[in-house]
């Protein structure tokens, strides 16, 4: 039982728990469906079954799985949290940090289009096909990290020297950012990119397409290492918490805040590598409105906003548990239409029940450290 | 004895149905945007596809609606990717970004799931067929139209509603080349907009205000004529061809501030497309071409009530 107790003690055990139980609701009442077999050839790659009907005709072979619990629709699951996750680890230091960033899904577009750029240029069908040799893809790589770095500096930059909040910088800054990958593509979408870089994001491991999965539980690690272990990421806590008193302690208070939109927009642009890696092309129109649903994934993952409390696990685990209520929608069959009103239902429930757990927790400590 | 028969009898009977039991097949739908009634005309033309079609082959079809609040790519292609994994055995999307889509659908197909496309398509990708309009025809015909009631002489403002989808695009660009063929017209500049209503009645609003020596709308979708008084001018003073030609668009005709809507065959959008996946699925048959293509119809004063009563059967009723 102590186990047990230690295992669900941790933070973020009840988000994992809501996690669970809305797995199992889905697991539970969701109908079987019938797919296509597939068998894993030795390079990784899927291909269909076939069989011989009672004709002697040769016909593709079907299993029945469960809708919800099978191993590609978990792939698909984690594949579609993975953008939102990736920039709610970032939007959750700026949040334990006192600030808000609301450009990030303008940062995601604009890394996209100009990664989307260079891929389409110097790629082998490119005006400049061959100007970088193998580097295209690298160079492509690098832009969108260098772009999501870049914006991250201009918000943190402009937020610390005028001394006005960043929800007013973030939000001219969206604009202006959707802007310029606006007029940089003039409204197209681009594509048309060399095959590496989606050979390598759609790589098949076991027939699954399971790199957004491992970027996101990098990302996650690189955020949880550096919040929980390093002294920097304690700093940021501490300017969340008290700025006032985290000055006097003598922390660089505006360094911090600096950081923090920086690596906002590192992840901005890691996500937006994912973007053009999976879908083989970026628009100005991408990532609209998911600054709305990165910072609902950093809440319900427990930041708060007033700051100083967050993890970057919590993050992840929100983004999961918003991510799980969309697919669940249309894993049960449920009319599209009421998918916002579930999704905020479920949303608040998720809070509402991850709060009554921490308030479990300290009702356990107390108990335990009153007792003699 | 009797009570053996009567248990017999049912035992028979509860094994008919059983014997005879229907397939379902479930066909996934893939707007651009849930707001826009043009995609609630495709969702009822697929409604009534799958249950008269349903009927014919003895199969029950189901229509799974997966079409994003907004107008988002990326939620498309998650939807199909969804659809795929949840059984669906066809699809009929509207694409978004034609781009982005191409390997969700491909993939799609790859898992043996036939895709076709409506309205907007996405060219490059292995849908078995499409069926919309052609774009730059529309684009041309908008214009051609406009600068009939312009009499060849004007300032023309066209809008172009969302500047990422490549059916718009394509239509602009129709519309750019056919103002060619008008030297006493020219072209102010291309307007777009958030593809809702009234974002589109603003961008009206905003640039007859900074503009107000335009003489021709040219708008490419009618997104702003789902409002009340968006056209604030005199009738005749400036004129104006939309494309669509929805119940509440009607009225602009009627009230002569628009002399000509070009209808696009949104209920067919959905009814042909189900057909075509059918045909595909069930019959095993392909279609003869690739591209199914639509023709716009003119409404105008004089048949604007005639083509009316239409929305009764092709709008989802209340």
């Amino acid at each position: 039982m102590s186990r047990l107790r230690a295992l669900f003690g941790f933070q973020e055990s009840g988000l994992v728990l809501v996690v669970l139980v809305i797995g199992a609701v889905l697991t539970i009442f969701s109908e079987p469906v019938r797919r296509p077999k597939f068998e894993i050839l030795p390079d990784g790659t899927r291909q269909r079954v076939f069989t011989t009907d009672a004709s002697g005709e040769r016909v593709p072979a079907f299993e029945e799985k469960n809708k919800f619990l099978n191993a590609e629709n978990l792939t698909q699951l984690a594949k579609d949290t993975s953008f939102v996750a990736i920039m709610a680890v970032g939007m959750t230091m700026v949040i334990i940090a006192g600030g808000i960033d609301l450009s990030v899904g303008a940062i995601y577009a604009l890394a996209s289009v100009l990664g989307a750029t260079l891929l389409n240029r110097y790629g082998p069908d490119g005006a400049a096909a061959g100007a970088l040799g193998d580097g295209s893809v690298l160079a492509a790589l690098a832009a969108c990290v260098a772009v999501g770095v870049a914006c991250g500096l201009a918000n943190g930059g402009l937020t610390v020297a005028l001394g006005v909040h960043p929800f007013i910088i973030t939000l001219g800054s969206m604009a202006i950012l959707r802007g310029i990958a606006f007029v940089a593509t003039d409204g197209l979408s681009i594509g048309r990119f060399p095959p590496e870089l989606q050979n390598l994001v759609l790589r098949p491991i076991a027939g699954l397409s399971l790199v957004p999965l491992f970027a996101m539980a990098v990302v996650t690690a690189v955020g949880w290492v550096y919040l929980a272990r390093l002294a920097a990421g304690r700093r940021v806590y501490a300017v969340g918490g008290n700025e006032t008193a985290a000055h006097f302690s003598g922390i660089k208070v505006n360094r911090v805040k600096l950081g923090v939109f920086v690596f906002s927009g590192l992840t901005a642009g890691f996500a937006a590598v994912l973007n053009i890696g999976y879908y083989g092309a970026a628009s100005s129109g991408d990532g609209q409105g998911y600054e709305l649903n990165v910072i609902a994934a950093a809440v319900v993952g427990g930041a708060s906003l007033s700051g100083g409390k967050g993890t970057a696990l919590g993050a992840v685990l929100g983004a999961l548990i918003i991510q799980m209520i969309t697919s669940g929608i249309v894993i049960l069959g449920m009319e599209q239409k009421y998918s916002q009103i579930i999704t905020g239902s479920v949303v608040i429930a998720a809070v509402v029940f991850d709060k009554f757990n921490s308030w479990l927790s300290r009702r356990r400590l107390l108990g335990a450290a009153a007792k003699p | 004895m009797k009570t053996r028969l009567f248990l017999l009898a049912a035992a028979l009977a509860a094994l008919v149905p059983a014997a005879h039991a229907q397939r379902t097949l479930t066909i996934g739908l893939v707007a651009k945007s849930q707001g826009n009634p043009v995609f609630q005309a495709a969702r009822v033309g697929a409604e009534d596809a799958a249950k008269e079609l349903g009927a014919k082959h003895n199969v029950r079809i189901r229509i799974d609606w997966r079409t994003p609040n907004e107008e988002d790519a990326q939620k498309q292609a998650e939807a199909i990717e969804q659809l795929v994994l949840t059984g669906a055995e066809g699809i009929a999307v509207s694409c978004s970004d034609a781009n982005k889509l191409t390997d969700a659908i491909n993939r799609a197909v790859r898992d043996g799931v036939p895709v076709a496309t409506f309205d907007s398509d996405a060219p490059n990708s292995r849908r078995f067929v499409t069926y919309g309009v052609d774009d730059l025809e529309c684009g041309e015909q908008t214009m051609d139209e406009l600068a009939k009631v312009m009499g060849g002489k004007g300032i023309v403002a066209v809008l172009a509603g969302n500047q990422n989808a490549p059916n718009l695009q394509k239509r602009v660009q129709g519309v750019r080349e056919a103002a060619k063929k008008y030297p006493g017209i020219s072209i102010r500049d291309v307007y777009y907009h958030k593809e809702t209503p009234q974002d589109a009645a603003a961008r009206v609003e905003q640039v007859m205000q900074a503009n107000p020596d335009i003489t021709g709308w040219a708008m490419i979708g009618g997104w702003p004529l789902f409002t009340e008084n968006a056209l604030k001018w005199q009738p005749g003073t400036v004129q104006c061809v939309a494309v669509d030609a929805l119940p509440a668009q009607l009225n602009y005709i009627r009230s002569g501030h628009v002399p000509v809507l070009l209808a696009q065959q949104c209920y067919q959008w959905g009814y042909r497309s189900v057909e075509h996946l059918v045909n595909k699925i069930v019959l095993k048959k392909d279609p003869p071409a690739v591209v199914d293509v639509s023709a716009l119809i003119p409404v105008t004063k004089a048949n604007v009530d005639e083509f009316a009563k239409n929305w009764d059967k092709w709008l989802p009723s209340r």
